[in-house]
């Protein structure tokens, strides 16, 4: 079911951390990319809220470890 | 103007749709002011006869001046005092000259209980004709 979202979320990813050639895989975090800052992550949050038309709550993110922890999150809100 | 006036709202008072505007009117002093601030002095702003030459009805404002009424407008009503703004994304559609009227309005389009913030539309008119339009990204800071 996440296998889709990759390629959805991948220009998304892209854009907000404005890195052209980011190759997002399940393991990939915010440890791995210079760009992904506290103010970045919020973008990422709320662009993929607008990109996939879904809602995350208080908590939900909190605790996100990688991009696959992420994908799986938004697979589950929609 | 003071920040005893400024609004205080906080995620859960805020709603999509909700919006809040200004008219605003840039004078010859609010121009030579930004000049002196920002030391630019291209002559589209501080020349009229330049400016008529150019094809404008007269000095065109400064877009900074124009983003500052947006600036006030974030920080001062919508959300107000626990206002964090986080981006702007904003094009120029048409010049707004000194002394005109115009209108900037902003309005929730997006509304992210997650991570505190809000995405806002822009439009800057004077009358029918856009000025500006765009989005901010703003969060929102826990009142303090």
């Amino acid at each position: 079911m996440t296998s889709g979202l990759y390629d959805r979320l991948t220009p998304v990813f892209r854009d907000v951390l404005d890195i052209d050639d980011l190759v997002l895989t399940p393991e990939l975090s915010a440890r791995d990319v210079a760009e992904w800052d506290s103010l970045s992550h919020i973008r990422l949050v709320v662009a993929v809220e607008q990109e996939l038309g879904i809602r995350f709550i208080a908590g939900d993110i909190d605790s996100l470890e990688n991009v696959g922890e992420f994908v799986e999150l938004a697979a589950s809100k929609l | 103007m003071s920040l005893a006036t400024a609004k205080s709202l906080n995620i859960a008072d805020l709603h999509e749709g909700a919006a809040a505007s200004d008219d605003f009117v840039i004078s010859n002093d609010d121009m030579e002011k930004f000049a002196a601030l920002s030391g630019d002095l291209n002559r589209l702003h501080t020349d009229e006869d330049f400016a008529r030459a150019r094809g404008f009805e007269g000095r065109v404002v400064y877009g900074g001046l124009v983003v500052a009424q947006l600036s006030r407008l974030i920080g001062m009503d919508l959300p107000g005092k626990n206002a964090i703004w986080n981006g702007l994304d904003l094009q120029f559609r048409s010049p707004l000259y000194v002394g005109q009227q115009a209108n900037a309005e902003l309005t929730v389009t997006h509304l992210s209980e997650a991570t505190r913030s809000i995405e806002l539309k822009i439009r800057v008119q004077t009358g029918d004709r856009l000025i500006a339009s765009g989005t901010a990204s703003v969060s929102i800071a826990n009142a303090s």
